[in-house]
């Protein structure tokens, strides 16, 4: 079955921040919980120069290599689709929070209020529907969110790349 | 698995049961973007991207996206108010619109009477397209004194480029430009003024060399192939520098200055005056990075300068973009595909003739305030804030008695705010439109609740120069709101002005299409309209400029008594025109950044929008940092001359040790008391607006160059 990510190509992100509302404004997160979440990485030294990029950040599901959220929850909240989407169910969770830890891009979100965890679902209900999940919905202006085949989308970004200074 | 589709606004409809789907274009900013309007039981609940848009293809930000929080906010003001108590004091009472406008009205036309029209000041802030429409009226009440940001933001563009070129040259994305500098601005965050971020994301992604001038490091920066981080408040001294050197070596685009440049040979003298290793002092850039950018810009096929409004922020504001405009002109880019065109508006009526600029009598734009202090502004009906202030303060050279601010919060986005808020404070009268409450509309006596974009039938983008006029479509009622060309039509019929306005405004909108040959109704089945596309239209009809040629030479200035070849001042307050002031402030300020959820004074209420960004923050070098004991995310102090605000430091290495960048237009919604907290955070409490530190010839306040001083917010102090 065709696999589904979400993979944003931080080097033509501008931080525009779109992606967070968008998300907001389908997800309805609280106040606080950002289920895609844009922080700056810099500016700093990079490879011997001083530089600035932006590192959003959302579960990446199939993109993901040992999905060990899943694993860590004692509860089976977290399951792993055939389609390669992760889903928490927060109806079933505890708030015991033994995932957040083990994510490798840590988001995973604790929400202040209900005391439970929450994550990117990858808009599973749009995508099955056929509809694009949110963020990646052609809100970005700099068009850096990608969704659908992780290598098919390497593939699509490092083409993207080679039309610089050609 | 289903195939999928971006935007695909018909399975929106089937998979969340919308009544309906609305396009229209969005205005949280300037305008520009298409969008879907998602509508159930009556009620906005999505707004998504129109990729159709030619402006952003369906892209948006958070802005627009968050529109409906501000449609839909407990706080939103939904019907008029008349004030009760004291200025300040927060006590208002319900009115009908008849009461307000009637009141309004009513005041009006006394001032006129006894002070005459030039005593009633009307105002806006920045660009909200409805411009035009406060010009008409204010022109036919026969006040010339119409207060905008129009001294320090795009009006300098559109001053300096109809005197010395005809019209705004806007770079031409759609033909994929070889290389775009980007100077002063940052639109992929910013609200841009004509083309939004995406059309220069794609022309970088698909290779368009990208040079960034900017005493910041922004993500534009950090990727561009040259950034050039300045000394603030240095442009001028930088693009005469770039034009030395590509005249030096010979650059620039023999025949385009020998047939269509006015004062070329003045121009190459004056910028002997602007050697690489002198420029290089002044701005702290390295002599051979200047030379690689002047040369990267000049030998690029196409090339276009994507300017912003920090450059117009400055004592130089005139000459800064008089100088980009020659940069373009002499590299023979001006008005080339894919480099800087004049773009052609359709033929709908204009901006400024709907203004009804002509419709001001003589004698009352001779009474424009500071017109004879500040020529190129007054010319283009441009007033400079503290000429206003002023007038109300100490009543020279005439009493202001009253003001009508649609759109404006100058409590918080003119410099020297002290003043500015004692200059409402006297006001007898004020009238303020606007969404919410705010420190501004405190001081009024009546307040209007003003339309969002989402409320409204408009010819979006009408007094852009892309070329392109664009549908906004009314697709919600809140309260009794009402537009801003909606009051003011029916204001005008209360003060004299019945034959000029229409039974509602959309007469208004069919007489802006007219020349078209079309009304509003068939303008809206069509979205948007662009005016043909001709390039290098001067080699037949010459440039629109009283020699016909671009006028580097300025014969206009000239006439003013300008200096009519561009040259660099130093700022009025820096570390070299003022070095005695360095002991007590050692550090240049910048302020303005911009965020990209706020529009200056707006969106601070909004919850998707505040969580982003809850605290104003000021940028701080880490280096300047650990030797002020400051740690990052500490309130600190930032105090000039003028005044202390409080700001939340953020060690930031992309800016120069030597400079602290402060965010600007700063309140708190949520702080009842003390009128929101308008004096915390607000920078222009720090910034000057002494007529000695504006343009001279613009009139533009320098609130992004001043010296200020930093230091850790003493424990439980405020």
């Amino acid at each position: 079955m065709k696999q589904l990510a979400l993979i944003i190509d931080h080097y033509a992100c501008y931080g525009c921040l779109a992606c967070e509302v968008a998300c907001k404004q389908e997800n309805g997160a609280d106040f606080g919980v950002k289920l895609i979440q844009v922080g700056e990485d810099g500016p700093r030294q990079m490879n011997g120069k001083l530089d600035f990029l932006f590192d959003v950040n959302a579960c990446l599901h199939a993109a993901c290599e040992d999905t060990p959220c899943v694993y860590a929850c004692p509860d089976d909240t977290i399951s792993i689709r055939d389609d390669g989407i992760v889903v928490m169910n927060e109806r079933t969770c505890t708030g015991c929070e033994a995932c957040v830890p083990e994510c490798p891009t840590d988001a995973i979100r604790i929400n202040g209020n209900s005391m439970i965890t929450e994550k990117c679902n990858l808009c599973y209900h749009r995508v099955d529907e056929g509809l694009m999940p949110a963020c990646a919905d052609n809100v970005c202006l700099a068009h850096c969110i990608y969704f659908g085949d992780p290598d098919e989308i390497a593939a699509e970004i490092a083409q993207k790349r080679t039309l610089l200074r050609a | 698995m289903p195939e999928f589709k971006y935007s695909n606004a018909e399975k929106e409809v089937e998979m969340y049961g919308y009544d309906e789907v609305i396009k229209s274009h969005c205005r949280m900013c300037h305008g520009g973007c298409g969008v879907h309007i998602y509508k159930k039981e009556g009620k906005i609940e999505k707004i998504g991207g129109d990729p159709d848009c030619p402006i952003a293809h369906g892209t948006l930000c958070p802005k627009g996206i968050a529109s409906t929080q501000i449609a839909y906010h407990p706080d939103r003001l939904t019907h008029p108010l008349k004030r009760v108590g004291p200025k300040g004091s927060g006590q208002w009472e319900k009115i009908s619109w008849d009461e307000a406008l009637d009141t309004i009205a009513e005041k009006m036309n006394g001032y006129k009477k006894e002070y005459g029209a030039e005593s009633i000041l009307m105002g806006y802030g920045t660009g909200r397209d409805n411009e035009s429409v406060i010009y008409r009226f204010a022109n036919l009440l026969g006040t010339p004194n119409v207060l905008t940001a129009g001294h320090l933001c795009y009006g300098p563009r559109i001053s300096t480029s109809v005197i010395t070129c005809g019209s705004i040259p806007v770079v031409d994305y759609e033909s994929q430009p070889d290389c775009v500098m980007v100077w002063g601005n940052n639109l992929v965050i910013a609200n841009s003024d004509e083309y939004k971020g995406e059309a220069l994301a794609v022309s970088v992604d698909k290779g368009s060399k990208l040079i960034v001038v900017d005493p910041r490091m922004t993500r534009l920066a950090a990727r561009a192939d040259i950034w050039l981080q300045l000394r603030p408040g240095t442009d001028t001294a930088l693009a005469l520098g770039m034009a030395n050197y590509i005249i030096a070596e010979e650059l620039y685009d023999k025949e385009f200055v020998a047939n269509h440049v006015h004062g070329w040979d003045e121009f190459v003298e004056r910028v002997q005056d602007y050697p690489i290793d002198k420029v290089s002092d002044i701005t702290w850039l390295p002599e051979e990075q200047i030379k690689e950018a002047a040369r990267m810009f000049a030998e690029a096929d196409t090339a276009g300068i994507q300017w912003g409004v920090a450059i117009e922020q400055q004592i130089n504001c005139a000459d800064n973009n008089r100088t980009l405009i020659a940069l373009m002109g002499m590299t023979g880019n001006l008005d080339k595909k894919g480099g800087q065109v004049l773009f052609e508006n359709a033929k709908n009526r204009n901006a400024s003739e709907f203004g009804a600029h002509k419709l001001l009598s003589k004698e009352q734009r001779a009474k424009r305030l500071g017109g004879d202090r500040f020529r190129l502004a007054g010319h283009f009906a441009i007033i400079n804030p503290k000429c206003a202030w002023d007038a109300i303060l100490t009543e020279e050279p005439y009493p202001v008695k009253m003001a009508m601010f649609i759109s404006s919060n100058p409590v918080l986005t003119r410099a020297n705010a002290s003043e500015v808020y004692k200059a409402l404070e006297k006001l007898e009268f004020m009238a303020v439109a606007d969404f919410f409450m705010t420190p501004t509309a405190e001081l009024a006596d009546i307040v209007l609740p003003a339309s969002t974009w989402l409320e409204m039938d408009y010819i979006g983008d009408f007094w852009k120069r892309h070329g392109y006029i664009l549908a906004r479509r009314k697709a919600i009622q809140v309260g009794e709101c009402r537009s801003d060309h909606e009051m003011l039509n029916e204001l005008g019929k209360r003060v004299g002005q019945e034959e000029y306005w229409w039974d509602d405004f959309e007469g208004g909108l069919d007489y802006i299409l007219e020349p078209l040959g079309i009304n509003f109704q068939e303008f809206k089945k069509m979205d948007y309209i662009r005016g043909e596309v001709n390039y290098e239209k001067y080699k037949t009809k010459g440039f629109s400029t009283p020699t016909g040629k671009l006028e580097i030479y300025s014969t206009m200035l000239e006439k003013w008594g300008y200096d009519p070849l561009p040259k660099y001042v130093e700022p009025h307050e820096s570390p070299i025109s003022k070095p005695e002031m360095t002991d007590k402030y050692p550090f240049i300020l910048v302020t303005g950044a911009r965020s990209p959820g706020f529009f200056h004074t707006e969106n601070r209420q909004l919850p998707w929008l505040r969580e982003q960004h809850p605290d104003p923050f000021v940028e701080i070098h880490p280096d300047t940092a650990r030797r002020l004991g400051i740690s990052n995310g500490q309130w600190v102090s930032i105090e000039s001359p003028r005044g202390k605000v409080r700001q939340k430091a953020k060690i930031f290495e992309g800016i120069h040790p030597q400079v602290i960048g402060a965010q600007h237009a700063w309140w708190y919604p949520e702080k009842k008391e003390g009128n929101y907290g308008w004096k915390e955070s607000n920078i222009n409490m720090l910034t000057d607006n002494s007529y000695e530190s504006c343009d001279p010839a613009m009139g533009s306040t320098s609130v992004r160059t001043l010296l200020c001083n930093i230091y850790p917010e003493k424990q439980g102090a405020k």
